[in-house]
């Protein structure tokens, strides 16, 4: 167990590194002099060259990339060329509400998914099972954006049962309750189409295996047999989605804040973007980088609580 | 004596067994043919959208604007009163080049890595793996809105964005098969006989894993016209007045509380040329897939 940890730690370091690599040489790359960023058009060239000077972007490219490095471990990330406060106190005040929405998401897209996934499986090639299918190919199509305009049009334009634009923000719980609503069924529904695939496909193949024959022929009830003996089982591969369409849940959890103009990571890479703030865009990629690999790392630990037969080796 | 004729014959009967393949896919799994169906009409339709399209797609017509649908606009107009039925046959075109492009050079590039690294295996897969591992890591979204702000938004650049995003996978499903395959006695045979490495890779690996890749391929276009359409919809696709399904509902979005035609139209599009894809591709890699075959 200790050996696999090492292990898992060591790679996730080495990915760290090399994703901050990547970024640290994309952010010079990106066309645009951060000085001339900060200081506006009509700066003189004086003022350009004694902002570079400052902002060390006249060392050589090396120790440039030394001095970020050392940064981002010990978390000073600099400072927004927009709003002149440090990043990581940007991007910390926005990543609860972020998290809020895609923790709430995988909750809900696992209660849906899990459940759907194994009637499916059950019922395998019969009407449940077709509609299941379809809905979920159908879930996995909606690109998050469309699937947000969707339940914006129906839930908040005609039936009025929801805010229009969500701050986020509410004082009480009921507001923050409703604020949420919206965008964490957006998320949670495309979510869950994942894992409802997911889960159906790992159930299929629980149901094959020979144990699951012998607690038919010992008389177990069958509702023991799926939902204690092969859930257990089917819910390996489950877990894995959450690592593995971690990707696809973060690129949607931007779409969905944008769409709903909720505060959090997505509307601030955006913003940086469109204002061209490379230190806050430099600051975002090492965010979500760690994420990645903190996420992925504390799946492959789940794994051996699900599944004591995984050898960490 | 004879090699070329020879080869010619080996690469015929190779095809004509990956198409049988192919064709008893689609039979196994008739949501397949559905699929095709859908996406050759949405194909048709791009193909011929300047002899198809009631109106031009880019004519501002003012006094026309905000029309709800109606027989002369189906899908109704937009804030400059130009066709939204229109727009979104010309866009069409936009996410079908954009897609297609990224994914035959992520599918060309992908697999070579795939087949190479799983070919000579030792270092050199451990290193470029890692590599494609890191990449993986990253959200494809976000890599896009990079790699597109990077570039600027151009049909190319948006395709070489997309392309970078969907490298990784197919180098993956590349490179598991290259393993297998490479320890068949008709590869040791091959070698035995001086064939070079490059003739035994892409006569022999690669005709063994291309249904697997080309099924990956009608996957991965759903996925990249999805990534376009949500960059587009940021506000980094191809610049207007050039029609983009995405831009189409960024636009639409303004004024989605009084005309919701704006972008719900477009939004359908979208939805059907996403899911035929998936469909397509979803039937044939179950049926392709032997662990899946009595699992249907």
């Amino acid at each position: 167990m200790t050996a696999f940890f090492v292990k898992r730690l060591a790679f996730s370091v080495i990915t760290l590194f090399g994703v901050l690599t990547i970024v640290f040489f994309i952010v010079r790359v990106l066309p645009g002099d951060p000085a001339l960023v900060i200081l506006g058009d009509q700066a003189s060239q004086a003022a350009i060259d004694a902002m570079r000077d400052r902002l060390g972007l006249n060392d050589p490219l090396f120790t440039q990339y030394l001095r970020f490095l050392g940064g981002a471990l010990v978390g000073d990330w600099g400072v927004s060329m927009v709003s002149g406060r440090p990043v990581v106190e940007e991007i910390l005040k926005v990543l609860p509400a972020t998290i809020e929405l895609t923790v709430v998401s995988l909750i809900l897209g696992a209660v849906v998914g899990i459940p759907l996934g194994v009637w499916s499986a059950v019922r395998r090639n019969e009407v449940p099972d077709y509609i299941i299918r379809i809905a979920s190919l159908l879930g996995l199509s909606l690109p998050a954006f469309v699937s947000a305009i969707l339940l914006l049009l129906m839930f908040a334009i005609t039936l009025r049962w929801f805010p229009v634009m969500s701050s986020g923000q509410g004082d009480t719980l009921a507001d923050r309750a409703r604020d949420l609503a919206l965008p964490a069924i957006n998320l949670g529904l495309i979510m869950s189409a994942y894992i409802t695939r997911v889960a159906r496909s790992a159930m299929l193949e629980v149901l094959n295996q020979d144990y699951v024959r012998t607690a038919h022929a010992k008389g177990l009830v069958f509702n023991v047999i799926i939902w204690r003996h092969c859930l257990r089982n089917a819910l390996i591969p489950v877990v894995t989605v959450v690592g593995l369409y971690l990707g696809i849940l973060i690129g949607n959890s931007v779409l969905t804040e944008i769409v709903f103009n909720r505060p959090g990571l997505g509307k601030l890479i955006v913003g940086a973007l469109n204002q061209r703030d490379y230190t806050m865009l430099q600051g975002m990629m090492v965010i979500y980088t760690l994420i990645v690999v903190l996420v992925n790392l504390l799946t492959d630990l789940v794994y051996g609580l699900i599944d004591p037969r995984i050898q960490y080796s | 004596m004879n090699s070329h004729v020879q080869r010619g014959a080996y690469l015929r009967q190779t095809f004509r067994a990956m198409g049988a393949g192919l064709y008893s896919a689609f039979n196994t799994n008739k949501t397949s043919w559905i699929g095709l169906g859908l996406f050759g009409f949405v194909v048709f339709v791009a193909v011929f959208a300047p002899w198809l399209a009631p109106y031009d797609p880019i004519d501002q017509n003012i006094l026309n604007r905000l029309k709800p649908p109606s027989a002369d606009h189906w899908f109704g107009t937009d804030q400059f009163g130009r066709d939204i039925l229109s727009r979104i046959m010309y866009g069409a075109r936009i996410s079908l080049v954009i897609g297609l492009l990224a994914i035959t050079g992520a599918l060309i590039i992908g697999s070579a890595i795939g087949v190479i690294a799983g070919y000579y295996g030792g270092i050199l897969d451990i290193i470029i793996m890692q590599i494609m591992d890191v990449l993986l890591a990253f959200p494809a979204l976000i890599l896009g809105l990079i790699v597109v702000a990077m570039l600027g938004p151009s049909v190319t650049n948006l395709a070489i964005a997309i392309a970078l995003t969907a490298i990784p996978p197919f180098a993956r499903i590349a490179r598991a098969p290259t393993i297998s395959v490479k320890q068949r006695e008709y590869l040791s045979a091959g070698r035995a006989l001086g064939f070079s490495d490059v003739r035994l890779m892409l006569g022999h690996i690669v005709p063994n894993i291309l249904p697997e890749i080309l099924v990956m391929g009608s996957l991965w276009l759903a996925t990249a016209i999805r990534v376009e359409a949500s960059l587009a919809f940021i506000g980094l696709g191809v610049s207007p007045p050039t029609p983009t399904w995405g831009g189409m509902i960024r636009e639409g979005f303004e004024n989605i509380l009084d005309s919701f035609w704006l972008a719900f139209f477009p939004s359908m599009a979208i939805l059907l040329v996403v899911f035929a894809l998936n469909m397509l591709g979803d039937g044939l890699r179950d049926a392709i897939d032997p662990r899946l075959k009595d699992a249907g």
